[in-house]
């Protein structure tokens, strides 16, 4: 199986992803018009290194809407990443509002962990996978965080549906044969396929990737993108991606297009 | 568990590491379960051979009263003689129960096997109640009594003839000693007169081994042994025991210290280790805390690995020190004056136990400053920055 015919298996088997006993992956059940899944106000990121500031953000205001697959574009520097990590409660506003699937990131406390863990998926650049773990126990470590506060042990039947969903998903980006390899057998492609996976073990409502195809060749770009794409368009899964890559805007359904540190549309 | 699991992962990436800091702390977790197994065996074993001689109160002559009892336990040569009267007035005491003169000597044939002789009387055979003989007491003047080790060696039974090396001595086998396993197996017991003759020590004797009337009373005894006679030493038993114990607990000191600073490098390599680990990981950490992964999570993680290398390393000391103890005890046995015989380092379970416990407890420590760090890395560290 070449890879376009992988992508085109795996997009045609994403919507059983809203299957089995999770919830489906929609940020909201309710209109997307009422239901935004980001929005900024003034929001502003700086960073102090030594005696230089850096205004990584410079007051944006956007609105990303649940169900839309956002492209937040613009060269090194623009703020793309800033962006991510603080919708990706990561980081924290310097100033300004950010409200992330109904909660205010200003009033950032212990619960915040959980939040991510539940509702938020990530898939990088470099796709940081554990060498020593084969794919799907990559695909299965987001599962196990947070036991011990106060989510509790993981019993046996819940270990069991992880492992299910954790096979259920590599099947479903194409790595059906692949899951007991380990990282350094897998391609670049695959690997960040695994990370894809990982990154819907928990049923996420918001999947943020951070130039997710950058390291890879074009074909396997283009599996991984149509791999989001479809992920969007047949499980409703907000996914906002942050690409330099000019060639990719037109594949969004919208694009928001940063320049250093302001938007530019939007 | 899942901590337990992904901290083993963590540690085969590098087995190099992982090796030389697991032998750090296995090395100096070694060194401490063999002192440990040489003090309690040692203690052990000293009781063991005191109490096989029999007697609460040992008479030696003048001199080192600590050589004279070395001689008395293992058997030699050693040039102080009392007067054999002596024993008739120790026996006049009225606090003594039983007391046996031997009198002791020993050759050294070259290329030979050593031969320590003991020459005794019916009244020894009253300190030894549980002596077993394969044959009789001594026939005459010229029999003689085999301990079972030297009997294999020489490969004789009752009834045979044994030539004395270097002395032209014949004589003949009466009995051979059941196995004690203390030091009388390796010895050759003879009529007193016949060993007085041999070795030119009429009327002498080495060593006068003494049975208190009463146990309790065994101060008063000593006390009244040494006002009737100056010429020679009196000490009981319990303190030469006390002594000894005392020389071997002033070296533990010295030598648990230096243990302790084994450790406590141990300790600081494998601080060292982990933290060099966390380090080269930060963007891995950071990428765990990015899909959910909580601090308390990565400390878990960093911890368990630290605990899990400092338990292989107790685990690998453990064994190495059992494995190794004959070479350690024939080392030790090398510096230090007086050893009983046996074996002096052995399997002992709650020895085992504390040990593992204590680089479990290396682990603890070693690995909190480690997992604190792991916990505070920030999961914006894993993403790139612009």
């Amino acid at each position: 199986m070449d890879r376009d015919q992988e992508t085109k298996g795996s997009r045609d088997r994403v919507s059983d992803l809203s299957l089995g006993t999770r919830e489906p992956l929609r940020c909201s059940t309710g209109a997307a018009e009422a239901n935004p899944a980001v929005v900024a106000r003034g929001l502003t990121r700086v960073y102090r290194r030594g005696a230089e500031t850096i205004r990584a953000l410079k007051g944006i205001d956007l609105d990303i809407q649940c169900g839309e697959f956002v492209g937040v574009v613009g060269h090194s520097g623009a703020g793309k990443t800033t962006f991510l990590n603080l919708a990706g409660l990561m980081d924290r506003p310097t100033e300004g509002r950010l409200t992330v699937l109904g909660h205010d990131v200003g009033k950032r406390g212990a619960g915040f962990d959980a939040l991510r863990r539940k509702n938020i998926g990530f898939v990088f650049q470099e796709f940081y996978l554990m060498p020593t773990l084969t794919a799907v126990e990559n695909v299965l470590l987001p599962t196990m965080w947070g036991r011990g506060n106060g989510e509790g042990r993981m019993s046996n039947v819940e270990l069991k549906g992880s492992k299910h969903r954790a096979e259920e998903l590599l099947n479903l980006v194409g790595l059906g044969q692949r899951m007991t390899h380990k990282p350094s057998e897998l391609s670049g492609g695959e690997m960040q396929r695994v990370a894809v996976a990982r990154a819907l073990v928990n049923s996420p409502r918001l999947l943020l990737a951070d130039e997710p195809t950058g390291n890879l060749d074009t074909l396997t770009r283009d599996g991984i993108f149509n791999l989001l794409l479809a992920l969007n368009r047949d499980s409703g899964l907000t996914v906002i991606v942050a690409t330099h890559d000019l060639s990719l805007e037109s594949r969004f359904t919208r694009v928001i297009r940063l320049e250093d540190g302001e938007v530019k549309n939007g | 568990m899942i901590w337990f699991i992904l901290g083993f992962k963590n540690l085969i990436r590098r087995p190099t590491r992982t090796v030389l800091t697991v032998l750090g702390v296995a090395i100096a977790i070694a060194v401490l379960y063999s002192l440990f197994e040489f003090q309690q065996g040692y203690q052990s074993r000293l009781k063991g051979e005191l109490g096989a001689l029999g007697a609460h109160v040992m008479v030696v002559p003048k001199g080192c009263p600590y050589e004279a009892a070395t001689i008395a336990l293992h058997g030699g040569k050693w040039p102080r003689y009392m007067d054999e009267s002596l024993l008739d007035k120790v026996k006049a005491n009225p606090g003594v129960a039983e007391a046996a003169g031997v009198i002791m000597d020993a050759v050294f044939p070259p290329g030979g096997q050593s031969v320590i002789m003991l020459g005794i009387d019916e009244d020894y055979m009253k300190l030894r109640p549980a002596w077993k003989l394969r044959g009789s007491w001594f026939t005459s003047d010229s029999s003689i009594i085999l301990g079972p080790s030297v009997a294999e060696d020489s490969k004789l039974e009752p009834g045979d003839l044994w030539t004395l090396p270097e002395k032209n001595e014949t004589l003949r086998v009466s009995a051979v000693l059941g196995r004690t396993n203390t030091q009388d197996d390796g010895f050759v017991f003879m009529p007193r007169r016949t060993l007085q003759r041999i070795s030119g020590l009429e009327g002498k004797l080495v060593l006068i081994l003494i049975k208190a009337m009463k146990v309790d009373q065994t101060d008063a005894l000593v006390a009244s042994l040494k006002a009737d006679e100056v010429d020679m030493n009196v000490f009981p038993l319990s303190e030469l025991l006390g002594t000894i114990s005392a020389l071997m607990a002033s070296t533990r000191v010295f030598v648990s210290a230096i243990i302790l600073i084994a450790i406590i490098l141990g300790g600081v390599g494998v601080l060292n280790t982990v933290l060099m680990a966390v380090f080269e990981r930060t963007r891995e950490i950071g990428m765990m805390k990015a899909m959910g992964g909580s601090r308390s999570d990565m400390f878990k993680l960093v911890w368990a690995e630290t605990m899990l290398t400092t338990l292989l390393g107790g685990l690998v000391g453990v064994g190495l020190a059992v494995v190794s103890s004959r070479l350690v005890e024939a080392i030790i046995r090398g510096m230090i004056p007086y050893a009983p015989k046996g074996s002096l380092i052995g399997f002992s379970l709650p020895t085992m136990l504390f040990c593992i416990g204590l680089s479990l407890l290396l682990g603890l420590l070693a690995g909190f400053y480690p997992a604190f760090r792991a916990a505070s890395i920030k999961p914006i560290e894993a993403i790139k920055t612009e």
